[in-house]
Formats: structure tokens, C-alpha cells, sequence
């Protein structure tokens, strides 16, 4: 069917920030849905919160009441969160209880008290809550087919009266396969709480929802004062995917390493640091930062490790100012150490923060603090995390520099110990080594996906203007191993050896 | 006993409703009547959001604590159906003291914006200001 001939279905929104763009866009109007979900996941709150969204004196929203929570105490709690308008009680937002049709009639008296008040209230929105509590009382040998003919008729009524509906249920998955509601129902989002060890994540799957196509897989939520806020797993940033027409080189702000590097990082890439405490990883991101606030590219700092003001007060010992561009707009620095972090919530805080100040750069400090920021549940995942979340961010055109710790060996080098490499498109490898019994610093440039770079492995050290990179090391052999021979000690070994020969 | 939200404003409001009600009654036994009249009309908004029989216990818990401080009350009962019973003699002021800690228990469970919002809903007719909390009398 072409575009001029099929229906337009209208979204709603949610009134829930990041689902709408789960949904697609937003909830289809007139569509008959299902949120299940075990007691305490949120089911109530986010009908609730739909509902204020959405309701009008016009066209109200009848939230039925069944058995379970009575809606003097949904009314004690949900006027907690800011999204409660207490003005569209009982004109926009009006409660009926059914409890006594139920039990005094049985899914009859449901259906007839349902239909007598949707028809004098011309609802936009019907929520029903516990709907599992009205079928449970049916729900016996004999009575199958006078719920699936209740559930086809209460569908039938809301949308022939075009209301968009909300069953609410505290199911099981198993029930999915045998419950006639979750047939006849467009939508079915499901809310988990997961426990892992000493942590509790909240996630959210649209299981079904007809005519459009929602965002697959479990998206985290969290409920706070403002209620629910749920973050997609793509942030809607998959398909934007920035294109350059040339590919511009931003300084690292340390001229010697823009040379090793080619003439600098190239912007969109996501460059990785590695190394072992203390050689001076920050350092160059923060140097990094200041490059681009100089250059006038603002940036953002998200740290695990240490606050903002310690992060600006660090960098000001190197002469890097960052506390101006920071009280200007130009620089954002974001601590998040909750422990209970999804990469998700990560990633809209830096989205949040790009909008703000027009971001072009992004340091992540480290990604050891990273994922011991994140839920014990999300640490499982966490390159798979990271790979999305560097591809979103870095499709946006933001230029990321990530640091990672590494244990220091004297035996090999390996990159980095997440096996990341593949995730990012340049690498930078700094280390101690041992050069005539004392501890030097070299570093070298690994690799850079778009371009050449330099071979060199350099010295460098850790002064009061940054860090100042110095000469190859041209007279020593096995410096990466951390513990290089002087070239001198193995010629005069070789010529020994050529002598015996 | 006086409950947190139990408050001499509380305490006018309800005899400003029970005025109101024994006005449109406008018979011997008004007082009596206003009582019944104002929990028929309360009854309606708390049995949508507590159920019918949510608004019995809440009217029954309010007798309880009402009977703590008026002897007044002593025969008076919530039936099952939700209606009350044995309101006989003097009614105005223990009338009063079940109604405030009727206002007074919605007050605790939904607080006193949605408790008035509910109360103007039912008393539309009653002018704005009688249905309000005199935030200036004194407690």
C-alpha cells in the first residue's frame, strides 16, 4: 500500500523521556496494551505517568482500580513525583473502582460498569489496573472461553470508543503463552527488576507493538523523583553515522605526539591510551581537552576517579586552565560514581552534556573506573557496552579519548587487558623501562586506523608544563619489553660470538 | 488524642460543612441529618479511591478516634453498609469531631491539596472560601 492509501497512526508521547524513542517515536493511538511486570517494577507508575502526560479535560483518562492498590494510596504515592499534577484530578484524571462489580457481578459487571463509564466520560485513555486481578477471578477450568470473550469485548469497546489502553498485570513470563490477553494485545512491554549481588537494575522490553518498529532488546530505566526515565540501547544515534570530507587532525596539545601521530588525532575517532599508574595517562587527556578549549572546541571529562574541582584544581598544576571554560559553558566535567551505572545512563549524561555545550571532544577517565562504576550486571557486558557506546557517540562526530590502566610486565606489551583495541581506531602505548638502573618513561604510537604515524619509540617526561616527549631511543634494543639492552653490550656479545666461531 | 492532621482547621472546615448541610435540611433534626448528609457525600469520592469497603473502614476509624474525645459518640455506629447509626441528642459537636477526622485521615493518606480539591468537587455549590483551611486561626 502506498503512502497516500494506508492509515497514519498518531503517537503519543509518553511523557516518559528516552521510551518514545523505544516505541518508534511514540505509543500508536488507539492501541490496546499490556505492561506486566513483577510488584515494584514500575507498572503503575509509568500508566501514571502516561496518563498526566496525556489526559485533558476534554478528553480524560479513567484509571479503573481492581482489588489491588485502591487509589487513595496510588494517590498518597504517586503525588510524589513532579510529573503528578494534582489539577487534573477528577476532570483530566478521573479513578473508578471496580472492585465491588467484580465481586458482585464477575467479569459481566466489569464490562457493563466499564462501558457505562467510558461512554459518559469519552475517555482518550483507559487504564485498568490490576487487569490480571480480574481475569484470576475467572481464571478456572470451564471459564476459558468466558475470558477470552471478555478480554475480545473490552478491546473491542476501548477501541471502538478510541481509547488508547493500559492493562496493568503483575504476570509471569510463562503466562505469555497461554493468556488470551497477550493475543489480543498491540503492545506488551515488560518491566524486570535484575538483582545481581548488591545491585538492583531496572529494564524495560517492548515485547510486541504493532505498526511501527520499536527498538529491540532490554532497555535500563531508572525511577526517580521525576518518575521514569527510560535509555534506549542506541540512543537513537545508529544510522547518523557522521561522514568527513576530509579528515581533519585535532592536536593532542602536545606538539612532538601531533607529530608522531601524523599531524594529530583525526576527528571521530576514539583514541586509547594505555598504560601502567602514573605515566601520565590523564595528563594527556586532560592536555587533550585544553587543546581543543584553546582550539574552540569544547569537550567533556567524564572522570570515575576524582571530582570536578579536583580535576580542574590537577590540571591547573600544569598550567592548563580548564576552571575558566568549565565556569563558561565550554567544558563539562561529569563524575558518576553511583555503582549502579548502565552504560546507557552513562551515555545520555554525555549526550545530555554534548547538547549543552556543542562537545567536540570527549575524555573518558579512566574505563577502570568506568566499569566499576557500572551495575555488577551491565560489567558482564561491558565491551559490548562500550563498542555501542563509542560507535554512537563517535558517529556523532565527538572525538573520544579514552585511558586504561594497565599492569605493568617486563615480559611483553600487551594493549589492553579488556581486549578493546578493535574498539577504537588509534592507540597509544606508554610505559616505564629500565634504562642504566634508572625508571624512564617511553611511549609510542601503536596504531592509527586512518593514516600513517610514527614508529618511533620516545622518552618522555612528566614536567610542570605537560608532558615533553624527547628523542628515540636509538641505542637500546628490547625497550618494550620494559627492560631494553644497551645496542653496545650485544655487539660486543655478537663479536665475541663471531670470534669463537 | 490529637492527630497530626487532626487541626483546628481541620475542625472548622467540618463545622463549616455541617453548617451548610443542616441549612439545606432545614429541619428539627437538622444537626443530625447534616452529619449523615456530609458522609453520604464523602462517601461517593472515597469509595471511587478506596472502594465501599475502603470508605467503611476509613469512616469506622474515624468514629474510633472521634470516641476518644466526645463521650458524645458512644452509640454512634458504621453499619456495613457504610451508613451511620444510633446518632441521637446532640449531634452538632460530636458531629464536628467525626468529620474533622474523617478530612483529618484523608489529610494523612493524600494530603490537604487533593483533600480539598476532593471536598470542592463535592460541595460545589459552597462557596470557594468555605471550603478552605483558615490558615489564620489560631490552633
Amino acid at each position: 500500500m502506498n503512502e497516500q492509501t494506508k492509515v497514519k497512526i498518531n503517537q503519543l508521547s509518553t511523557g516518559v523521556p528516552g521510551l518514545d524513542e523505544i516505541l518508534g517515536g511514540g505509543l500508536p493511538e488507539f492501541s490496546f496494551n499490556i505492561i506486566a511486570g513483577a510488584p515494584g517494577c514500575g507498572k503503575t507508575t509509568l500508566a501514571h505517568q502516561f496518563i498526566f502526560a496525556n489526559a485533558t479535560v476534554e478528553r480524560p483518562a479513567l484509571y479503573f482500580t481492581v482489588m489491588g492498590e485502591p487509589a487513595l494510596k496510588m494517590l498518597r504515592y504517586q503525588q510524589q513525583f513532579t510529573f503528578f499534577d494534582a489539577a487534573k484530578l477528577n476532570n483530566a484524571v478521573r479513578f473508578v473502582n471496580l472492585s465491588q462489580d467484580l465481586v458482585e457481578r464477575g467479569l459481566q459487571g466489569v464490562l457493563e460498569e466499564i462501558s457505562k463509564q467510558v461512554e459518559a466520560a469519552n475517555p482518550s485513555i483507559v487504564v485498568v489496573d490490576s487487569f490480571r486481578t480480574v481475569l484470576r477471578s475467572e481464571m478456572h477450568e470451564g471459564k476459558d472461553l468466558a475470558v477470552q470473550t471478555f478480554v475480545q469485548q473490552l478491546a473491542l469497546l476501548l477501541t471502538s470508543w478510541e481509547a488508547t489502553t493500559f492493562l496493568i498485570g503483575e504476570y509471569s513470563e510463562p503466562e505469555v503463552r497461554d493468556n488470551p490477553v497477550f493475543t489480543v494485545a498491540d503492545g506488551l512491554f515488560w518491566l524486570f527488576q535484575q538483582v545481581d549481588r548488591n545491585s538492583v537494575v531496572r529494564k524495560m522490553q517492548v515485547m510486541k507493538l504493532r505498526g511501527q518498529a520499536s527498538v529491540p532488546g532490554l532497555h535500563t530505566f531508572r525511577i526517580t523523583a521525576a518518575g521514569l526515565q527510560a535509555f534506549s540501547r542506541t540512543l537513537g544515534l545508529l544510522g547518523q553515522r557522521k561522514t568527513f570530507g576530509s579528515v581533519k587532525r585535532l592536536s593532542m596539545g602536545i606538539p612532538a605526539l601531533d607529530e608522531m601521530m601524523g599531524g594529530g588525532v583525526p576527528e571521530g575517532d576514539s583514541l586509547l591510551i594505555a598504560g601502567s599508574s602514573g605515566t601520565g595517562k590523564s595528563l594527556m587527556a586532560t592536555q587533550f581537552l585544553a587543546a581543543g578549549i584553546r582550539a574552540g572546541e569544547p569537550g567533556i571529562a567524564a572522570v570515575f576517579e576524582e571530582r570536578p574541582s579536583e580535576y580542574t584544581a590537577r590540571a591547573s598544576e600544569f598550567g592548563l586552565d580548564l576552571q575558566t571554560p568549565l565556569a563558561e559553558g565550554r567544558l563539562e566535567v561529569i563524575y558518576l560514581r553511583p555503582l549502579d551505572l548502565s552504560v546507557d545512563e552513562m551515555m545520555q549524561e554525555i549526550l545530555d552534556a554534548v547538547k549543552r555545550t556543542g562537545a567536540k571532544r570527549l575524555v573518558i577517565d579512566s574505563l577502570a573506573g568506568f566499569e566499576m562504576a557500572l551495575a555488577p550486571a551491565f560489567r558482564a557486558d561491558f565491551r559490548e557496552s562500550l563498542y555501542r557506546m563509542i560507535f554512537a557517540l563517535t558517529a556523532i562526530g565527538i572525538t573520544i579519548l579514552s585511558t586504561l590502566e594497565m599492569p605493568e610486565t617486563f615480559t611483553e606489551l600487551p594493549f589492553s587487558s579488556y581486549s578493546i583495541s578493535f574498539l577504537t581506531d588509534d592507540i597509544i602505548r606508554m610505559r616505564y623501562v629500565e634504562i642504566d638502573g634508572q625508571l624512564s618513561q617511553i611511549m609510542m604510537v601503536v596504531k592509527m586506523r586512518r593514516g600513517a604515524h610514527s614508529r618511533d619509540i620516545r622518552q618522555y617526561q612528566i614536567t610542570t608544563d605537560g608532558i615533553v616527549i624527547g628523542e628515540r631511543f636509538k641505542n637500546y634494543v628490547d625497550l618494550i619489553t620494559g627492560i631494553p639492552q644497551p645496542l653496545s653490550v650485544l655487539r660486543a656479545e655478537e663479536t665475541l660470538l663471531n670470534r669463537k666461531a | 488524642m490529637t492527630r497530626s492532621a487532626d487541626t483546628p482547621t481541620t475542625r472548622a472546615l467540618a463545622r463549616r460543612l455541617l453548617a451548610y448541610e443542616a441549612a439545606e435540611a432545614g429541619t428539627a433534626k437538622a444537626d443530625t441529618q447534616a452529619v449523615c448528609r456530609v458522609c453520604d457525600k464523602l462517601r461517593r469520592p472515597l469509595t471511587t479511591l478506596a472502594g465501599a469497603a475502603g470508605f467503611r473502614s476509613l469512616l469506622a476509624r474515624a468514629l474510633s478516634l472521634a470516641k476518644q474525645e466526645s463521650p458524645l459518640l458512644g452509640a454512634w455506629e458504621v453499619k456495613p453498609d457504610g451508613s451511620l447509626q444510633g446518632l441521637n441528642g446532640e449531634a452538632a459537636q460530636p458531629g464536628a469531631v467525626l468529620i474533622a477526622q474523617l478530612i483529618g485521615l484523608m489529610i494523612t493518606f493524600i494530603g490537604e491539596s487533593l483533600t480539598l480539591r476532593l471536598l470542592h468537587d463535592v460541595w460545589l455549590d459552597l462557596p470557594d472560601s468555605e471550603v478552605k483551611f483558615e490558615r489564620n486561626e489560631s490552633k
